[in-house]
């Protein structure tokens, strides 16, 4: 048996069924080099990864170790900007698929030192990392790297500033599917800081682009200007946004935009936005509430919604996001 | 290097007289010694052939930044005036945001004494209205002029107090010198990096809102208007405030008006993807803001073309977008791009054209009118418009690379630049 078979044999059939799939999707997934927004993704794309996070799902719960996917390639979760579950997300998804991890909290080493973003990059990429997972507090900085390094390194985005955060959209994405089989035609509302939120953008490429009828409502101090250019309807108050609508995606409140006075008080946002179960009423029936976490209980949700196991999809978005970030990794790193 | 020189067979553009006229100029001792046509070289003379080529006084620039001092990494006053000269210009006007800022006789007879040593061309420097750009207590305004300050400015860091700014314009009548706006509200531009416009909500960048500088012009006028001292706004962006400086102007106000080269042809559209050569400040804005800059420049609102030559090091300009520094340099590109934007895209002459960017600025600053006269300076440039040129920016004299146009293909360029009789920028033959 060569060392290829017996590497085969070694993998359980759900790892042979991901590396059975096939189609336009997935060869446009092999010539992509990065995935830096939702923006760029084909529909095709998108397919191709449900399907793929589908069967790395049943991976997850099958109880099976990690599989020999990705044996060869090394990734590096660079992280400019904390986040554990992020970045634990990223590194369970891909150990699972056997790749190597490491993971650096570069905030508080060399970019103290004065080292740019790139020359990081360029040292990386001088250790033969194939991909990184990079998260900054700028905008534009996911496509800044992979335009100075994108021929050596496949970049993904975990988050850039108030741009983009492409895998929390397709978790997001995926777990509306398990849902309903489809958000086309779906009303879906995405409620709160919508100037400084990152998921919100990638939310909106995403669910225009596969038809949804997406609605938006924050105080008029955290929504920009000339938002519906980006194909969504924006409101001030909170319930015509979510009157009649299937999923909620609540945002969290940085408690520091009072302090930037863009809003008065908390109170005064609790009053207009906070979602609860008598505001939830005014949705379609078997309405779904989603968050991206970390949440601000009893600020932008209540203690009571959030933790409502029929009504709340919180727990399954953090659950799918290893999912989805397998796919993800899976789909542009297998060789 | 002789200071003899004859240039055969140019088209002379003189928009004093708005004429076009093919002559030979003789150069002798700095000076334009003689003119008509078929003039013979002698012997100890260097022949420049222009034919097919125009000649115009040398360019003024209202706004350049020169740097030198504590920020020789970006540029300092020997390239910077280098690359003025491969522009075709033969006066500058630098900022007093240097490091240490120019707002003491200390500091400014230290650059005084670097611009003898290093300038190719004539440089005029600006001080600043307050001490360290503060925008609070006013610097020795008499003193700084009496040592040769061309205007005060707190360019890049305007005067948000109006009775600061109501000081300075009524002190400054001691000294007869202009003071030169950078029309911005700090708070309304706070955080921001780019024109608010539907891109920067699409990329996630704070927007900066034209009311920052339109508020801004709008209280300056207000002062303007008790003061009644000459007062420039600079680096113009923004339809909203042309609107109010023109209604001002028509009410008598002593206001002018310049604009940057990359305002009149380039838009916000620029950012897309997240360009940090694309990030100066005031931001590009608009189409509409473009078409009227352009407006107000054919019907004389605007009357100065300033290029804000604003050199930054490669390492701040790989910074990621927000972080970047605001600024584009812009001496070398200046015409070629003005050049495009308004003559081979039919809104203005050449004439109007060549005037912007000579008697205009002079007449703001109050310099003596250019012109090629006999017995006039011999500050001039040669220009052949049949020459396509890609602009490589490593290749060029600034030290700084943080151009817009960078590889770009720019249509009409300087040949050479002569500045008091002396040769001080020629570029290679380049087959038209």
């Amino acid at each position: 048996m060569s060392e290829h078979s017996a590497l085969v044999a070694s993998m359980s059939s759900h790892a042979r069924e991901l590396q059975k799939l096939s189609g336009p999707g997935v060869d446009s997934w092999k010539n992509r080099r990065h995935l830096l927004d939702t923006k760029d993704l084909s529909t095709d794309e998108l397919q191709t990864l449900v399907r793929a996070a589908t069967i790395c799902k049943e991976m997850m719960h099958s109880g099976e170790g990690p599989q020999p996917l990705l044996t060869s390639r090394t990734i590096a979760n660079l992280f400019y900007e904390n986040s554990t579950r992020t970045r634990s997300s990223f590194e369970l998804a891909a150990k699972r698929l056997g790749a190597t991890v490491i993971n650096l909290d570069i905030a508080s080493s060399s970019v103290a030192k004065g080292e740019t973003i790139v020359d990081t990059g360029r040292t990386l990429a001088a250790m033969a990392v194939d991909a990184f997972v990079q998260r900054h507090n700028c905008s534009g900085s996911a496509m800044q790297i992979a335009r100075e390094l994108g021929d050596r390194v496949h970049i993904i985005n975990a988050g850039d500033g108030w741009n983009g955060h492409p895998t929390q959209a397709l978790l997001d994405y995926f777990t509306m599917l398990e849902v309903r089989g489809s958000v086309k035609g779906a009303k879906i509302a995405i409620v709160g800081d919508i100037t400084h939120s990152r998921v919100a953008r990638s939310n909106m490429w995403l669910l225009t682009k596969m038809g949804a009828d997406v609605h938006i409502a924050g105080p008029p101090t955290l929504v920009p200007p000339e938002l519906s250019s980006l194909g969504v309807t924006v409101h001030n108050k909170l319930e015509p946004a979510i009157e009649g609508a299937s999923f909620i995606i609540v945002l969290r409140l940085q408690l520091e935009r009072q302090k930037q006075g863009l809003i008065p008080s908390i109170g005064e946002y609790r009053r207009v936005y906070r979602m609860d179960h008598a505001r939830l009423k005014l949705a379609a029936e078997g309405a779904k509430v989603m968050h991206p976490g970390p949440m601000n209980r009893d600020l932008e949700i209540t203690h009571a919604l959030a933790d409502d196991a029929e009504k709340s999809l919180v727990l399954t978005q953090v659950g799918n996001g290893v999912a989805v970030r397998m796919a993800v990794l899976y789909l542009l790193l297998a060789r | 290097m002789s200071d003899k020189i004859l240039i055969k067979s140019g088209l002379i553009l003189d928009p004093a007289t708005n004429t076009e006229q093919r002559s030979d100029i003789r150069i002798a001792g700095g000076e334009i010694v003689e003119r008509g046509s078929e003039l013979n070289a002698n012997a100890e003379e260097q022949v420049i052939d222009a034919d097919g080529s125009w000649i115009s006084c040398g360019f003024i620039d209202i706004h350049t930044h020169l740097r030198d001092l504590g920020q020789k990494d970006k540029e300092d006053i020997h390239t910077g005036t280098k690359a003025a000269a491969a522009g075709g210009f033969t006066t500058v006007v630098s900022m007093a945001n240097t490091d240490p800022v120019i707002d003491n006789g200390m500091t400014f007879s230290m650059y005084l004494q670097k611009i003898a040593e290093r300038a190719v061309i004539e440089v005029l420097p600006v001080a600043a209205v307050t001490k360290g750009l503060a925008g609070q207590e006013l610097t020795n305004m008499v003193e700084l002029s009496e040592m040769g300050a061309i205007a005060f400015s707190d360019d890049g860091k305007p005067i948000q107090n109006m009775t600061v700014l109501r000081r300075a314009l009524e002190y400054a009548r001691l000294t007869g010198k202009l003071i030169i706006s950078h029309a911005e509200d700090l708070d309304l531009s706070e955080g921001g990096s780019m024109h608010e416009c539907a891109l920067s909500t699409e990329l996630g960048l704070q927007g900066i809102t034209y009311a920052s500088e339109t508020v801004a012009v709008a209280r300056e006028l207000e002062i303007v208007r008790l003061t009644q001292a000459p007062y420039h706004f600079t680096h113009i962006s923004c339809a909203s405030s042309l609107d109010l400086i023109r209604r001002a102007k028509v009410e008598g106000l002593p206001v002018t008006v310049d604009v940057t080269p990359h305002h009149l042809a380039l838009t916000a559209e620029e950012v897309a993807e997240y360009n940090t050569n694309a990030k100066m400040n005031p931001p590009l804005r608009s189409g509409r803001d473009r078409s009227e800059l352009i407006n107000a420049i054919k019907d004389g609102t605007i009357t100065a073309i300033g290029t804000d030559h604003a050199p930054h090091t490669k390492l701040e300009k790989s910074r990621p977008f927000v972080e970047a520094p605001f600024g584009i340099t812009g001496l070398e590109t200046a015409f070629s791009v003005v050049y495009e934007a308004l003559v081979v895209q039919n809104y203005i002459s050449i004439l109007e054209l060549i005037k912007l960017l000579t008697i205009g600025p002079a007449r703001i600053l109050d310099l003596p009118v250019p012109s090629l006269h006999m017995g006039s300076p011999a500050n001039l440039c040669i220009i052949d418009p049949r020459i396509q040129w890609t602009y490589e920016s490593a290749k060029g004299q600034s030290k700084s690379t943080n151009s817009p146009w960078d590889h770009k293909k720019l249509h009409g360029k300087v040949t050479c630049t002569i500045y008091k009789g002396q040769i001080v920028y020629r570029s290679e033959p380049i087959s038209v």
